[in-house]
């Protein structure tokens, strides 16, 4: 059973298919119809993805031998594994034991120092911040995933930063425990892929450096690390496969490392007890498939590689693809997905749990996908990835694969130069919809045109060149050229909207009657009909807003209101109430503002 | 032929920018778009446009200026609107302030005949000063003079044909009628004014003093007079205005056609097989075969009367019968065109002539066999058909011959003219050879020259097109689409055929 959903979920039952173990979906009532649970062989209904009693009750009701938790939800839950433990279920992971050690960032801490493992020089909150060197990193000792983190660069905002981050991290954790630690102002986040079996072998995969972040959460992951020099890729290396067996860690983990760009030190920052989300380039590099791997891990079966087997051969990149606008604040974005279109090529894998149709809400992670690419070196895997995401497109709401793409795309990340704040002291520049309006129109000029027969549309003229089309949508638009290929777009009498290097763009179509060109815009107020004054609401010199109500005249047995058509001052109150007045009078006049 | 093609193009470039530059810069400077822009904004993007006679007035109106009036001021055509073709008419204010020569109150209803024919929706994109006052003798009284606008309007709408109108610049007088008389009409605001008198006749007629807006803009005619039905902020809110109009109309469905199958002949070929000396002879099959779907050809009597090539063929999918000249007509021509001509009109079956004809042969054996009852037969048969002709001038088009072969005067839809045609009553030779011996002046050169040059310049297709004598002169290689495209439009059901006396 997987006790998790979307593109894990799938993942994990694709080495359960592949070695022939019959599989147990999980699901909420939101994800009845969702694709991992068409996938499985049974599927079960909770209430909850995090209800660990629940969880275990289904994996008990369904029989199965073993869970897998993914990620997120109960993955690193020790009470999780403890609770399937008890039920003699088998959970694809650690013991409860190494889980609880690793969960807590200050026990955490303390291992890897006896391991030997490098450590950022940390505070007591009890110390005088004098004697401390700033910038320093506030933290939830319970947390994960950025929050409850502050960066702290005087002892100035330190009562404040600590305050902030122990509320969030009482709420997000019911844990308000609090580290403080150095802060690396250009580090790079290194990670280690370790594996460990139930007969004290333990091996590392080789490392992932997924530096570019932004606020703490990854976007583009890859492997190897770019910027490493051999001795310190040995060492960081090493240092992950003496923490893991120290600690006797068994199945998939990760050991996250802090490196300072600048001076090439790097520390122990935590170890994730479960399968990370990038852990595709690893496979992609390696030839291992990770599920596996810890699915024999967990039958009690020795490793089935070992170090020296383990080959790294070029390089992948993983992009996140969220549903977020990642060019307004990366605002959670919901909806329905009408068109989905993962992409495919060489070297090109996606993991999504995401199909055309399907309805995204922000009930659970905006992850829809990973897009990733594998190359012979890293520039090929990034020519690569940069191809994938401009054939990425999700129609219905924006994700963020066009800042995926540009991201990619962009000179510093080719050049590794990416460091982990890099994101949130730059803004990429937003996409120009220059192309997207383009392609929007030739789409929009497609759904229209009359395609064969002699009135088809190809712009014909007598004795002289073709016309052009002009697309009207917010701005005119003359097609030159050869039509596009491959334009994945969605045409209404309103909209257009479209896709292009990953970016959604939505376009609006002039509508001819949604412009109210009825309103003379002069400020006059004329009587509509003869009748009475029934009000009179403002004076000469009074301020009016458009739209205002200026006053009320009755005519025919109703009741007409009077409004400005435009903001302004009143120069001219042309009745009293119980006036009668004649078809066309000048009731009001507003003078409207500069 | 390839000099001529050049030289129609340059031709239909040069009217295709409208007036002068300085016309067209004070035109745009006031926000308004240009004649072709604004049939370009109206039709969907990329829609063909049949434009008709665009060499309208071309070398009239001006000594020594072919082009003192581009296009007659006024463009016309059918293109398609959402996807359904309408028939355009839009004055070009750029050319003598869109004013109304005589052929352009000719050309504009040609326009509406064309309408009436096929039951095009007509707009109406008025931009003119009313009729040019000069010649107000030749725009004004007659029967088809400018009156006759608002007869057709009338009557089309009667017919359930819609009368569309965007006024987008002045529309003066008797051009008042046009958006007053038609089914919906679209204002430009601060643009647009509609006034049977403007201020300075206002003025002169009863002393008030008033500005064009008050006394007939946007405003007043959309808000108070109730002349208009919609107001637009500009030339491009207007023709989004008209376009969804024509989207409210009711449908009806296109004419059948087969799968359409390209000729295996590449129309360009036609340059090459057509000498452009309309006396040099040719195989007509040879241009039949260039225009027709796969070049295919049922022909009818091939072995009899081989002047005269009469068989069925597909047109973009549209079963045609084809006559076509392949040399002078005899007695047995006539008859064998006559015939053929009945059959389609038995079957319902759409005629398409070919005409390069010089005449019917002449000389005593001929007129005594009764040459004249024969070519009576072809042309009754002709008048009387009721089934939609097409006619394209391939060469010449001269005497008797323009009758039975179908010329202006016998309702084709269209007539089209190829720029190598010719067009005269006779050959100037003839014609020269002819006055030269009534007047007894047999040998006399001064004579005749004049004459040849008279009838050189009048047999021009420039001369015909320039006088709407047809609806184009076409590039050659353009037949087969033009035909396409008229014999896509919807046509009514013919009434059953009845011929007059046929003289046997």
């Amino acid at each position: 059973m997987v006790a998790n959903r979307g593109e894990i979920a799938r993942r994990v039952f694709r080495t359960c298919r592949r070695m022939g173990l019959r599989t147990v979906a999980v699901h909420t009532d939101l994800d009845a119809e969702a694709p991992h649970v068409r996938e499985a062989d049974a599927a079960l209904r909770v209430e909850s993805y995090l209800d660990v009693e629940e969880m275990v009750a289904a994996a008990v009701a369904a029989g199965a031998d073993a869970v897998h938790p993914g990620y997120g939800f109960l993955s690193e839950r020790a009470a999780f594994a403890t609770a399937l433990e008890a039920a003699g279920v088998t959970l694809v992971g650690p013991t409860a034991a190494v889980m609880e050690q690793m969960g807590r960032k200050d026990a955490a801490r303390e291992l890897a120092v006896a391991a030997g493992v490098p450590v950022v020089p940390a505070y007591d909150l009890d110390d005088d911040p004098a004697s401390w060197t700033f910038p320093v990193l506030v933290k939830a000792a319970a947390g994960g995933g950025g929050k409850g983190m502050r960066v702290v660069r005087s002892a100035d905002g330190l009562a404040e930063a600590v305050a902030a981050a122990r509320r969030e991290a009482a709420s997000a954790f019911g844990d308000d425990t609090l580290l403080v630690e150095r802060y690396v102002e250009r580090g790079r986040h290194v990670e280690v892929q370790v594996v460990g079996d139930t007969h004290g072998t333990v091996i590392h995969l080789g490392e992932r450096d997924c530096s570019p972040q932004r606020r703490h959460q990854k976007v583009l992951e890859e492997a190897p690390a770019p910027t490493l020099d051999e001795a310190t890729r040995q060492q960081v290396r090493q240092s992950a496969v003496d923490l893991a067996a120290h600690v006797g860690y068994t199945g998939a983990g990760t050991v996250e490392l802090l490196l300072d760009a600048d001076s090439g030190d790097f520390y122990f920052l935590e170890m994730n007890t479960r399968l990370q989300v990038e852990h595709p380039v690893t496979e992609m590099v390696t030839g291992l498939d990770l599920v596996e791997l810890q699915l024999r891990v967990a039958a009690g079966e020795p490793l089935p590689v070992r170090q020296d087997d383990v080959r790294l051969t070029g390089h992948a990149i993983e992009a996140r693809v969220y549903a977020e606008d990642a060019y307004a604040g990366f605002l959670p974005q919901a909806g329905t997905a009408t068109h989905v279109r993962w992409p495919e090529g060489p070297g090109v894998r996606v993991d999504h749990a995401l199909e055309s149709g399907q309805v995204v809400s922000t009930a659970y992670d905006p992850m829809l996908g990973k897009v990733v690419a594998h190359g012979r070196d890293r520039a090929q895997a990034r020519q690569r990835l940069v191809e994938a995401l401009d054939g990425t497109a999700v129609l219905g709401l924006t994700t963020n694969a066009g800042f995926l793409r540009a991201l990619a795309a962009s000179e510093e990340f080719a050049d590794a130069a990416v460091d982990t704040a890099w994101l949130d002291r730059h803004e990429l520049p937003a996409p120009d919809p220059g192309e997207a309006r383009r392609l929007a129109a030739w789409a929009a000029y497609d759904a229209g045109r009359t395609p064969s027969g002699p009135w088809r549309s190809d712009g014909f003229r007598l004795g002289g060149p073709p016309a052009e089309p002009v697309v009207h949508l917010d701005e005119p638009v003359r097609l030159a050229g050869p039509a596009p290929a491959g334009v994945v777009a969605r045409v209404t009498d309103d909209h257009v909207e479209v896709v292009a290097h990953g970016q959604r763009f939505d376009f609006p179509r002039p509508d001819p009657f949604a412009d109210p060109v009825a309103v003379a815009g002069d400020g006059t107020v004329l009587a509509p009909m003869p009748g009475t004054v029934l009000d009179v609401r403002v004076a000469e010199g009074d301020q009016v807003g458009a739209g205002q109500v200026l006053g009320v005249m009755e005519a025919m047995k109703m009741e007409l209101s009077l409004t400005a058509d435009v903001a302004g001052t009143v120069d001219l109150v042309g009745a009293a109430a119980g006036d009668r007045v004649q078809l066309g009078a000048v009731l009001f006049r507003v003078v409207p503002d500069e | 032929m390839r000099d001529l093609v050049d030289q129609l193009r340059e031709r239909l470039a040069r009217v295709r920018q409208g007036g002068s530059e300085r016309a067209r810069a004070k035109h745009t400077a006031r926000g308004k778009l240009l004649v072709r822009d604004r049939v370009d904004g109206l039709l969907d993007p990329g829609s063909p446009f049949l434009e008709l006679s665009p060499l309208a007035a071309y070398g009239m109106y001006a000594d020594g200026d072919d082009h003192a009036v581009p296009s007659a001021g006024i463009v016309t055509g059918i293109g398609t609107v959402h996807g359904r073709p309408v028939l355009v008419v839009a004055n070009d204010a750029t050319v003598k302030g869109g004013t109304y020569y005589p052929m352009t109150v000719k050309k504009h209803l040609r326009a509406q005949e064309v309408a009436r024919a096929h039951r095009l929706p007509c707009v109406y994109l008025v931009d003119s000063g009313g009729a040019f006052l000069p010649m107000q003798d030749d725009v004004f009284p007659d029967r088809d003079h400018f009156g006759r606008i608002f007869f057709h309007q009338a009557n089309l709408s009667a017919q359930g044909i819609p009368q569309l109108a965007a006024v987008m610049g002045s529309c003066t007088a008797g051009g008042a009628y046009v958006p007053a008389m038609s089914d919906e009409t679209v204002i430009v605001r601060d643009q647009g004014t509609i006034f049977l008198g403007g201020p300075p006749l206002v003025k002169a007629a009863t002393g008030e003093v008033v500005t064009a807006e008050e006394l007939g803009g946007g405003e007043v005619h959309a808000r108070t007079s109730g002349v208009v039905d919609h107001l637009a902020d500009d030339d491009a809110h207007a023709l989004r205005i008209l376009r969804s109009v024509v989207d409210t109309l009711p449908r009806s469905a296109p004419p059948h056609a087969e799968p359409v199958v390209e000729p295996v002949e590449d129309p360009a070929g036609l340059y090459d097989v057509v000498p452009t000396d309309s006396r040099t002879p040719y195989d007509v099959r040879e241009v039949i075969r260039r225009v027709v779907d796969a070049s295919r050809f049922h022909e009818f009597k091939p072995l009899y009367a081989e002047t005269l090539v009469t068989g069925f063929a597909r047109i973009w999918g549209h079963e045609v019968g084809i006559v076509a000249n392949n040399g002078i007509l005899f007695s047995e021509s006539a008859r064998k065109g006559a015939h053929f001509v009945q059959l389609c009109n038995q079957r319902g079956i759409p005629l398409v002539f070919l005409q390069n004809i010089s005449g019917f042969m002449v000389g005593k054996e001929y007129e005594n066999a009764g040459i004249a009852r024969d070519g009576a037969k072809l042309v009754t048969a002709v008048a009387c058909s009721v089934v939609p002709k097409y006619t394209v001038v391939i060469g010449g088009s001269f005497g008797a011959g323009n009758y039975g072969m179908c010329g202006r005067a016998y309702d084709p839809r269209f007539l089209w003219m190829w720029p190598n045609a010719r067009i005269s009553v006779m050959g100037g030779e003839q014609a020269a050879s002819v006055l030269a011996t009534v007047a007894g002046r047999e040998d006399d050169e001064d004579f005749k020259a004049p004459i040849r040059a008279q009838y050189e310049e009048q047999g021009s297709p420039y001369y015909s097109t320039a006088r709407l004598w047809d609806d184009g002169v076409i590039d050659p290689a353009d037949t087969r689409r033009v035909l396409g495209m008229a014999l896509s439009l919807d046509t009514e059901p013919a009434p059953p055929p009845s011929y007059g006396v046929f003289r046997m």
